[in-house]
């Protein structure tokens, strides 16, 4: 799925599309995840410093998360009918920052989008190029709810000869899980 | 103080730096993993026994976001809903360091790392967190610093400069 290293493009703006946040969702993520009564319960809400219910930050995140995998489905989707190979995306190693400003409520409706800020070849593992992806949220009014910048791993389409050694060393025993020692690697 | 759901909670002056909480630990089981995947990571690796084996991971793990929801409810339990919390500004140098393969358990450590009074609103302080989690046989899978607001008991009067 998505593009190999070499074709995704730096600096340019890939919307992710929309969700609105329901009460219901809202509560239901909190009860799981992140039970702080301003997340779980709309009347002891009221008394919170928000005024209401608002959704747990790591829900919002969740959410354009998931906006940004069918994304990168729908692309890998284009490519094959264009008759195009599409890459291989791996596992983020992490990431670097996320903001929550801005609060959000039932009824919002938060509208996702991607840049791939910066990318480079992996140092660690062979092969794959490293990509740092800054996501961001705006609710209907144009107000900036989160931004953030996550790391991730996609596949190279071309693996020089050093990092072909140095993929078929990583294989023997001992040497492991090399890929999650260190963000941005 | 007039908020009747917190104002019996930890505030702000009832924390101190270096004070650590004991997270979970719980097992992950693969049914979970696959379930956190298909609402919010459908990756392959996350959903799919022999699409795992075949990729970086080597069998089948939870999604990160996945590991940090189930931290992020076990310091809730442990430590922000005891407290008089006002809600999360965010998180930096989350990594994810290792798989956390379907059976693992994850626990961990909160640690409070810097308090300090917000320089805007004398009712917030910010509570710094340190995160460290590990799976059954004590090795990291997932380390974050994050940064939540809790509600100050006695905030320091406004100083208006001297009456003449």
């Amino acid at each position: 799925m998505t593009r190999f290293w070499e074709d995704i493009e730096v600096n340019v703006t890939f919307p992710l599309g929309e969700h609105q946040f329901t009460a219901e969702e809202i509560i239901d993520f909190g009860k799981r995840y992140d039970p702080q009564y301003f997340h779980t319960d709309p009347e002891a809400a009221r008394f919170s410093h928000f005024g209401s219910l608002v959704a747990s930050g790591w829900h919002t995140i969740a959410v354009g998360h998931r906006k940004m995998v069918d994304a990168l489905y729908a692309e890998a989707e284009r490519l094959k009918s264009l008759g195009a190979e599409p890459g291989l995306s791996g596992p983020s190693p992490g990431i670097n920052f996320m903001q929550f400003k801005h609060p959000v409520r039932p009824g919002d409706t938060l509208t996702y989008s991607m840049v791939v800020a910066s990318k480079r070849p992996s140092r660690s593992l062979p092969g794959w190029g490293i990509l740092f992806n800054h996501l961001q949220a705006t609710n209907q009014n144009g107000v900036l709810v989160y931004r953030g910048e996550v790391v991730g791993f996609t596949k190279m389409r071309h693996t020089p000869l050093g990092a072909r050694i140095a993929m078929t060393l990583s294989k023997l025993p001992g040497l492991g899980w090399i890929a999650g020692r260190r963000n941005g690697q | 103080m007039d908020n009747p759901v917190t104002k019996d909670r930890w505030h702000f002056e009832d924390l101190s730096e270096g004070q650590a909480f004991t997270l979970g630990p719980e097992a992950v089981s693969a049914d979970a993993i696959k379930q956190y995947a298909a609402e919010f990571d459908p990756l392959p690796f996350h959903l799919d026994e022999a699409a795992a084996k075949a990729s970086m991971l080597g069998g089948l793990a939870a999604s990160g976001f996945h590991i940090s929801a189930l931290a992020l409810r076990m310091l809730v339990e442990a430590m922000l809903g005891q407290c008089a919390a006002m809600g999360g500004l965010g998180f930096e140098k989350l990594s994810w360091r290792r798989p956390l393969k379907a059976g693992d358990s994850l626990g961990g450590t909160a640690t409070i790392t810097g308090l300090r009074r917000s320089a805007s609103n004398p009712h917030m302080g910010i509570v710094t967190i340190h995160l460290e989690m590990r799976n059954q046989n004590g090795q990291e899978v997932m380390a974050m610093t994050l940064s939540n607001i809790v509600e100050i008991r006695h905030p320091v009067p406004l100083v208006l400069g001297p009456a003449e």
